[in-house]
């Protein structure tokens, strides 16, 4: 019953639970008032707290007696509720007295605006079991777009729900009742371990870890039959890694625990040109005013220099290297006199040419175009300081067929999830594989408007686009978060911190979740979403559980997810593939 | 020549008479459990004993009223709410104490030969529940007659319950069967006839003296817990008897009066001194167990130790129960405005 002695509000009140009753945060409540001509208004909230306390003592060592027997004292158990929906829209306060029931079925609908929602998945379970929905519309762009997750790593909690979220939307049914299920895709990074090189895979551990969960809070059902989802692996997923570096014909994976179903790509030097990614390899050239001139007349005179052929090569006629080049045997009539530039580091060596060496050290007057020696010498170095990471990443000497199949595509048929693994490149080849990629996605959407959907997975924000600074790849992420969703990408974008990534991409998230925070963090004015006892919570969430915030109710809610269906680690993955030992013995012998 | 002394009644001023008074008793005492006069020991609480029951009651006068009724008859009376109840406890203390019965009955109390109907004061909040008054003729026509009506009613309410919930007292030797298994504290002096209930009578003060002055050193001399042998007492007319013993619940401070922490306790007793039921017997030995046990905290309660834990906690609760007198005298006054129209309100 709604509490006489609190205030009771539109927006909040506290109600007695009744001996014999319990009530624990995060349970859904429903209330009925009734208005003086009759009608009545439903409250629906969210319980963010929870007391007992002894009523009618008065000094806190009465505990003792009352313990004792002697002094008659009833415990008052009472529960404050964050109202999340009032229905019909009349703010009246609920009034004393008014019953407070546990809100299921049709009631829970209603509490978190599912009845609202045209299409939703499931975003994890509540606390009593039940299924929060999650609206697809401000998932997919339609109304909104962008999700946005925050947490301390080290609790594997981010990319882990992430995963979780695609795969409820992959599977859970949504895409195939808008009829979109076969061109929704999704793009993840995978910037840490090689966690991710393994969804693909069944995870050995799922079965024995859902049923202690199951056992623990005594349910009928598992985590994924409640949430009505499929105990299974990501499918039609494509690993794209970076080669190992050294050149030479053969072109492997940089991959250590993963053998085989690894695609490597590479760039060719020409598509570095033409596609003008040099600003990518500089992820601070806003420093200064001259340097960003700079890369922007040399990134226009590759691209001029790209023009006019389809090799994996560049082909110069005014500089000859150092060392000999052996004159290769398929050499092409009109390459006569010129010199390919056919490795990264060639390339660099060719600007460095231009640039500083060329005239007696004057450079090449419309390359150099009166800018300062110190100028064209601090961009020379900086090429130099990313060459290690970038030559077996962007390379001529490349076949047309290698080329075109180690290209990566993100788009490729068949392919539902691409993994890019970036983990083991230095920051600035990250920065520059990460902003390569997206800028493509981006311009490809840009051209084609947004006939299907992509999700797009990237950790540690922060990084790509801190709030101080400006860098190409933080453009291309506020393009994404500002214009994204108009055009299908759809950010899914996970920090530590978001104090400490740019604002406009994290206020562009309709959804935000927030796992566990450090707690001088959660007081920052980036988590003002949450009412204050969430962020007091927020210190003490346990990995697989996160609160879910999102447009269609005003309060966070707490919600746990299952164990992952995939493997995350190589020991993880199930050889077995679900089967018994002694199933998959007799196949061999058969 | 003894030097001067002066030590303190325990009391705070401002409740009304303080600790000690120490009146002459005029009456009649008998040794009935032993002719020495000495200290007895406390005894443990016997296993048997599993419920106390500490009751008490509380009246309220809400407002005084001038009545008509539909035939022209008038006369005065008042809208008082009285309120009885007890705690459950166990003197083990195996279970939780618990608040029994505790409910405001509401009298409108009226001069006797008027016909009236119940009053029931409807809120003018549809949450907050209505308050019935039973119309309840007085005895006398004078000014305080609703107010002793009130105060009757809620003593004989008080004895029911006492009597209701304790183990019957046998009233001759033929009949030792009875065990104690419940026990009454009732606070304050026992009224009325005896119901034969093992009730026993908690008196906090001392305003009239008993003890004679050559006995009286005994109550000095008291260690905690320890009590006087059992008297049987009958006032100077005659006409009530009771069984009477001291009993120390703590220690008086060194500024205190030495009688300070003494509390008198009295059982129903049959005229004649010639059978002390084992019961009384059995009271009286547990008494300083248990009392000192309930006993409170100076710094709880001003009336500390006499006034008990349970009672202090029920007090509170009767209070509540009769609700907010302002906001009742509030209802009453919106009551009669809404039923007899504006000119009639105060």
């Amino acid at each position: 019953m709604v509490l006489g002695t609190e205030d009771a509000t539109p927006v909040s009140f506290w109600f007695a639970v009744l001996s014999g009753a319990s009530v624990q945060m995060d349970d859904l409540v429903a209330v009925e008032t009734r208005k003086p001509d009759g009608s009545r208004v439903h409250f629906y909230g969210i319980v963010d707290h929870v007391r007992t306390r002894h009523e009618g003592v008065s000094f806190d060592s009465d505990v003792q007696d009352v313990v004792a027997g002697l002094l008659p004292a009833s415990v008052s158990y009472a529960a404050r509720v964050l109202v999340t929906r009032v229905d019909p829209e009349d703010f009246i306060p609920p009034q004393p007295g008014d019953r407070v029931r546990h809100a299921t079925g049709d009631s829970l609908k209603l509490a978190l605006s599912a009845d609202k929602m045209d299409f939703s998945f499931a975003g994890g379970l509540l606390a009593d079991g039940q299924v929060l929905p999650i609206n697809y519309q401000f998932v997919n762009g339609e109304q909104g777009g962008h999700i946005n997750i925050s947490g301390i790593s080290g609790v594997a909690t981010k990319t882990s729900y992430a995963l979780f979220l695609l795969h409820s939307i992959f599977r859970g049914g949504v895409l195939e009742r808008r009829g979109e299920g076969h061109n929704t895709r999704a793009l993840i990074f995978n910037v840490k371990g090689e966690d991710l090189l393994f969804l693909d895979q069944p995870n050995r551990k799922v079965t024995d870890k859902e049923g202690t969960v199951e056992t623990r809070k005594g349910w009928s059902q598992g985590r994924y039959p409640r949430l009505n989802l499929p105990v299974t692996p990501f499918r039609d997923v494509q690993f794209l890694a970076p080669p190992k570096g050294g050149s030479g014909e053969a072109i492997v994976p940089d991959v250590e625990q993963r053998a085989e179903g690894v695609t490597p790509f590479v760039f060719t030097l020409r598509e570095f040109a033409a596609k003008r990614m040099l600003p990518y390899v500089f992820s601070d050239a806003s420093a200064s005013l001259n340097l960003g001139f700079v890369i922007g007349n040399i990134e226009e005179k590759l691209a001029r220099l790209s023009a006019g052929d389809t090799t994996p090569y560049l082909t110069v006629d005014d500089w000859t290297p150092d060392t000999d080049v052996l004159i290769e045997e398929d050499v092409r009539f009109d390459e006569m006199g010129r010199t390919r530039l056919t490795t990264f580091s060639q390339l660099i060596s060719y600007l460095e040419f231009k640039l500083l060496d060329q005239n007696d050290g004057e450079g090449d007057p419309k390359w150099v175009l009166k800018q300062n020696q110190g100028t064209l010498r601090a961009f020379v170095r900086r090429l130099r300081g990313v060459q290690k990471h970038l030559t077996p990443l962007v390379r001529g000497d490349l076949t047309a067929p290698q080329a075109e199949r180690y290209r990566p595509d993100l788009l490729r048929r068949g392919v539902q999830t691409s993994v890019v693994d970036i983990h083991k490149l230095g920051a600035h080849a990250q920065s520059f594989v990460v902003g390569v990629l997206l800028r493509d996605l981006f311009e490809h959407k840009e051209k084609y408007g947004r006939q299907d959907t992509v999700f797009v997975v990237l950790d540690e924000l922060n990084k790509y686009a801190p709030r101080e600074g400006d860098s190409p790849i933080k453009d291309v992420l506020l393009d994404i978060a500002e214009r994204g969703r108009s055009l299908g990408i759809i950010l899914i974008g996970a920090q530590q911190t978001a104090s400490e990534v740019e604002r406009r991409i994290v206020s562009n998230a309709a959804i935000r979740v927030v796992g566990r925070l450090d707690l001088a963090e959660a007081e920052r004015p980036e988590y003002r979403f949450l009412p204050q006892s969430f962020r007091g919570r927020a210190g003490i969430l346990q990995p697989g559980t996160m609160l879910v915030s999102q447009p269609d109710v005003p309060n966070p809610v707490l919600v746990n997810y299952p164990f992952p269906a995939w493997a995350t680690r190589k020991d993880e993955v199930d050889d077995l593939n679900g089967q018994s030992a002694q199933d998959v013995g007799e196949d061999w012998l058969r | 020549m003894p030097a001067m002394r002066i030590r303190l009644d325990p009391w705070p001023v401002d409740i009304e008479g303080g600790q000690l008074a120490l009146t002459p008793f005029e009456g009649d005492l008998i040794d009935i459990e032993t002719t020495r006069w000495a200290a007895m020991p406390q005894r443990a609480i016997p296993e048997r004993l599993r419920t106390v029951y500490v009751v008490d009651g509380k009246r309220r006068m809400e407002s005084r009223v001038f009545v008509e009724d539909d035939h022209g008859a008038a006369g005065m009376g008042g809208f008082g709410a009285f309120v009885v109840g007890a705690v459950e406890l166990c003197p083990h203390g195996t279970r939780q104490a618990q608040l029994r019965d505790v409910r405001a009955s509401r009298i409108l109390a009226h001069a006797p030969g008027l016909r009236l109907d119940p009053a029931t004061l409807s809120p003018r909040d549809p949450h907050t529940g209505m308050l019935t008054y039973h119309p309840t003729p007085t005895l006398g026509e004078d000014q305080l007659a609703a107010l002793s009506t009130l105060q009757g009613l809620m003593l004989d309410a008080e004895q029911q319950l006492s009597h209701g919930y304790a183990s019957a007292v046998p009233q001759d030797e033929q009949d030792d069967r009875e065990w104690l298994t419940a026990l009454t504290i009732q606070d304050g002096t026992l009224r009325s006839k005896n119901l034969g209930g093992a009730v026993v009578g908690c008196v906090k003060t001392i305003q009239t003296m008993y003890l004679p002055p050559d006995r009286a050193h005994l109550l000095t001399d008291l260690k905690p817990g320890e009590r006087t042998p059992i008297l049987h007492m009958r006032y100077a007319n005659g006409r009530v008897t009771r069984f009477i013993w001291y009993v120390r619940l703590c220690e008086a401070t060194f500024y205190q009066h030495p009688m300070s922490g003494v509390m008198r306790l009295e059982m129903y007793a049959p005229d004649e001194p010639d059978f002390l039921p084992p019961i009384v017997r059995q009271v009286a030995n547990l008494s300083g167990t248990l009392l000192m046990r309930l006993g409170s905290a100076a710094h709880k309660d001003p009336r500390a130790p006499q006034n008990l834990i349970p009672t202090a906690a029920l007090e509170h609760a009767m209070t509540r129960s009769m609700g907010s007198a302002e906001l009742v005298t509030r209802r009453i006054r919106a009551h009669i405005a809404q039923t007899y129209g504006r000119e009639v309100v105060a």
